[in-house]
């Protein structure tokens, strides 16, 4: 099978897989405990009449199946809905937020990438010498503790105690630096980089332990493999064994798993959304569901299910066109 | 005989000998195990063993003395150029149109660009802003005259007119906002002239003088045109004028130079961003990232106040948490159990404890600032005599009394998370320690909205919530005890001795001062005997702002907070 019939093939296959998503979704939105109406007027004063005034404006009042099919009726014309607690559409909430979302999770992935890998291939290369030791109780810290006690911990440290860095927000390269009353572009990128610090480390900390063990595993598995032995026979430079040999193969899993992560990291980033104040995604998710805002539970889910099945995809994608012992289905 | 003396040979006296080293260790061993054992006993007993009820602890200081007198700016002109960064403890619902808002963040920001036509001064007495005095009552109370003050401009230029304060108070009706309630006994509305109106009710509605006149009023013409636009980019005539918006992020304010009124604001620039981590906004104002931050958690006060640039600011406020008896099933439908409940545990040590300064215990359903205001002069002191004193001798003869079986284990409903569920547990363990139990349910918002107002006893027998009123009793007694609000506002369906639910409305119906301050003493008096709520407490309004923020006073009302000038206020950043 050619690699884009492949590609259209597993798209299709992805359509059940999210229509199946949407249903459990609206479900169990639905079924939750709590009126979403009754909340929204809590310290309102309201009668009965009120509740059923607006449970009616927002077509609560109709049977679950028919609200279901209306929304999918809207989503296949790219209207996500309206979120009847913010009264906007969901389309413009979450197009308001998963910039700030995708900034933080992909500069984290771009930490964990750039430390674990030297990290990772230093440790192979330097196996069970006190590098390697010291790497893996960093390793070991690095997957035990949480992800939001160690942005609590450097903003105590960084923010708090030395003043060095902010406390708080994101800049966003992608508005002007007036809009921060930056002088200049270069201003404007150094604060963007001083706001991600923070919390591009104590997200991507997990990350960085993970691959790093990983990529050293994976790195002493293709250093001890026959080809690597046959090259260093011929007298290959280690540097160029390492290179050219050992480390594209031992990229493989890597991908799997960042690919894998990343798909699902919108979601994840919600703890680090809160403890470093950022209007992401994930605190927009985390509001819908606690304020029973359904069509904005139901758009966000559906992006990230839609997101996720796309990263598993390009993911397998990748893999096939890396790795040529891989086919894309046909047995040979 | 061998084996015994090779026993004695490699012991001493029968006893097997132990290397030097290894006793140290067996030694720093013990030691680390009885330490630790101390550790662990004192941290269980911290967890799970309260103060004894009575013991409170020491003194907790008073919310007046995070008061501070004005302050005047040396240099006027840089107070002038003041910028100031306010951050809200809860994201904003992002409605500025006073007509449809009902979101006190949303609030905070509109009513800075917004006057009134009256306005609550630092303690909640209403005071003419737009109107010119206080307006002439006719009818018994079912007609008000107001006049406006001439000369008054919104920012675009338009003059405030009568026919703005007419559209002011009817559009939430007509249009059927969700603050149709507070002006839904408007019967219609008369544009005299442009500079006087004239309102009739529907019949005389009491809280009329005290809160419903604080409308914020709109420019009638504007806002028409293009409600959405408005709503986003309102125009009023405030201090401040809206210049910023991004959705989820910030909104930004600035000092109108043609401010009609004094004094004029020295602050320039106001900029509200939200923060509704509580451990975040605090280190943000900390660290000096912002300049005033909107609550101080009651768990982080103390680190707060020890910081060095940074103080707190404090008002009483009209919050009221309570605690609500299922009256409609189950075993606190006799009066007899509500009040043994109340006696089984100290309102006054739980507060110190987990609250501190930032709240104080209640002695009545009304808070004591709408005592103190409202011009009621309540008879508080003999109401605090009545309320329920920690006794769990009593409680325990009370439940005993009742015929209460020994199993009863109620279920406590409260919002998960907070003091209140903490309070549940505190009540829980309290009737656990006189020989009976509880259900301890801490519950999402959603869920708790949801459950506590179904009357099923096996749902819950009590529940912690709370309400914020205002200057005048009716937003207590009638959304928290009326028989409309059931299933919709209040959970213990009491049913009330004679003529409770009507007195309700009849004081809400009068424009009698006096009279309905003997309709709400008699109500206050019954909720006392026979308990459908027990007042808990009421929380502080308080903001943290670094040391350099001058003239900052916190407000009894939070959508007035931060009030950056009035004729008690006048805030500026000190260089």
């Amino acid at each position: 099978m050619g690699l884009l019939r492949y590609t259209v093939y597993r798209f299709i296959q992805a359509i059940p897989v999210l229509i199946g998503i949407s249903i459990l979704t609206f479900v169990l939105a639905n079924l939750t405990p709590g009126d979403p109406v009754r909340l929204m007027l809590q310290g309102v004063e309201a009668d009965q009449e009120m509740i059923e005034q607006v449970e009616a404006r927002y077509g609560l009042d109709r049977p679950m199946h028919e609200r279901y099919l209306d929304y999918m009726a809207g989503l296949v014309q790219g209207d996500m809905g309206h979120s009847f607690h913010r009264n906007r559409p969901v389309s413009e909430l979450i197009a308001s937020r998963i910039g700030p979302t995708l900034l933080l999770v992909l500069s984290a992935y771009a930490f964990a990438l750039v430390t674990s890998i030297p990290l990772g291939i230093l440790a192979a290369k330097r196996r069970n010498e006190p590098f390697d030791h010291v790497s893996r109780i960093v390793a070991l810290l690095g997957v035990s503790t949480p992800s939001f006690w160690i942005g609590i911990m450097l903003i105590l440290i960084f923010a708090v105690q030395l003043g060095w860095l902010p406390s708080a927000d994101l800049v966003y390269p992608w508005w002007s630096p007036e809009a921060y009353g930056h002088d200049g572009y270069v201003e404007h990128l150094v604060e963007t980089i001083r706001h991600l610090l923070l919390p591009m480390i104590a997200l991507g900390t997990l990350q960085m332990a993970t691959l790093m063990r990983v990529e050293r595993t994976q790195m002493i598995e293709s250093l001890q493999g026959e080809y690597v032995k046959l090259a260093r026979a011929y007298g290959v430079p280690e540097r160029t064994i390492m290179r050219k040999h050992a480390f594209q193969v031992a990229q493989l899993p890597i991908i799997t798993i960042v690919g894998l992560n990343l798909s699902t990291a919108l979601g994840g980033a919600v703890l680090i959304e809160f403890v470093f104040n950022i209007n992401g995604l994930g605190r927009l998710f985390y509001d819908a569901i606690v304020q029973l805002d359904y069509q904005l539970i139901m758009g966000i889910t559906m992006i990230i299910a839609t997101m996720f099945v796309i990263g598993v995809i390009i993911t397998d994608i990748a893999y096939a066109y890396i790795d040529p012992r891989v086919t894309y289905g046909e047995a040979e | 005989m061998i084996s015994t003396l090779v026993w004695k040979g490699i012991t001493k006296n029968g006893r097997m000998p132990i290397p030097r080293t290894m006793v140290d260790k067996l030694q720093t061993r013990r030691r680390v195990l009885a330490s630790g054992a101390a550790v662990s006993a004192a941290t269980i007993a911290g967890c799970i063993g309260e103060d004894a009820e009575g013991d409170d602890g020491g003194d907790v200081a008073d919310i007046s003395e995070y008061q501070y007198d004005r302050e005047e700016p040396d240099d006027e002109d840089a107070a002038r150029e003041s910028s100031l960064e306010f951050l809200q403890p809860a994201e904003r619902d992002e409605d500025f149109d006073p007509v449809v808002s009902f979101d006190s963040y949303s609030m905070q920001v509109a009513n800075l660009v917004f006057d009134g036509l009256y306005e609550w001064d630092d303690e909640m007495g209403l005071e003419p802003k737009i109107a010119d005095g206080m307006p002439e009552e006719e009818d018994d109370g079912e007609t008000y005259v107001f006049e406006i003050q001439d000369g008054i401009e919104f920012h675009n230029g338009d003059e405030v007119t009568a026919g703005d304060v007419a559209h002011s108070f009817t559009a939430p009706v007509e249009e059927e906002t969700e603050n149709a309630a507070t002006y839904a006994m408007i019967e219609s509305t008369e544009v005299v002239d442009d500079h006087t109106l004239e309102v009739a009710l529907e019949h005389p509605y009491g809280p009329f003088t005290l809160v419903t006149m604080a409308v914020p009023v709109v420019p009638e013409d504007v806002r028409t045109e293009d409600r959405d636009e408005f709503n986003t980019d309102p125009i009023g005539s405030g201090p401040f004028e809206f210049v910023d918006f991004q959705s989820g992020e910030y909104v930004e304010l600035e000092r109108w130079d043609d401010y009609w009124d004094e004094p004029q604001p020295y602050v320039e620039e106001i900029r509200f961003e939200d923060a509704p981590d509580d451990a975040n906004r605090v280190a943000q104002v900390l660290a000096g990232d912002a300049d005033v931050i909107d609550t101080v958690p009651a768990t982080e006060w103390d680190e707060v106040e020890g910081a060095d640039d940074v103080r707190i600011h404090g008002s009483r406020s009209p919050s009221y948490m309570y605690l609500g008896f299922n009256c409609n099933e189950g075993e606190t439908t006799d009066p007899d159990v509500r009040r043994a409940v109340s006696h089984s545990f100290s309102m006054q040590a739980f507060v110190d404890e987990h609250l501190g300064p930032a709240a104080a215990p209640l002695s009545s359903p009304i808070p004591e600032i709408t005592n103190d205001e409202g011009d009621w002069d309540f008879p508080v002191d003999e109401w605090e005599e009545q309320m329920p004193e920690y006794d769990p001798d009593q409680a325990e003869q009370l439940l005993e009394d009742a015929g209460v079986p020994d199993g009863w284990e109620p279920r406590i409903i409260a919002p998960e998370g907070g003091p209140r569920e903490a309070l549940a547990e505190r009540i829980g363990s309290r009737l656990t320690e006189i020989g009976y139990g509880a259900d301890v349910q801490g519950m999402s918002f959603a869920t708790l909205v949801d459950t506590y107002t179904t009357g099923n006893a096996d749902d819950y027998e009590m529940y912690l919530l709370g309400w914020t009123g205002g200057p005048d009793p009716d937003a207590y007694f009638y959304n928290l005890f009326h028989e409309s609000q059931e299933e919709v506002g209040q959970g213990h369906f009491y049913e009330g001795q004679g003529e409770f639910h009507d007195n309700i409305v009849a004081a809400r119906e009068s424009a009698d001062h006096d009279e309905r301050r003997d309709l709400y003493i008699e109500l206050t008096e019954e909720v006392l005997e026979y308990l459908p709520a027990l007042p808990a407490y009421s929380e502080h309004n308080t903001m943290a702002a670094r040391e350099n923020v001058r003239d900052l006073h916190a407000h009894p009302a939070v959508s007035y907070n931060p009030r950056i000038v009035s004729d008690y206020q006048n805030t500026w950043i000190e260089e």
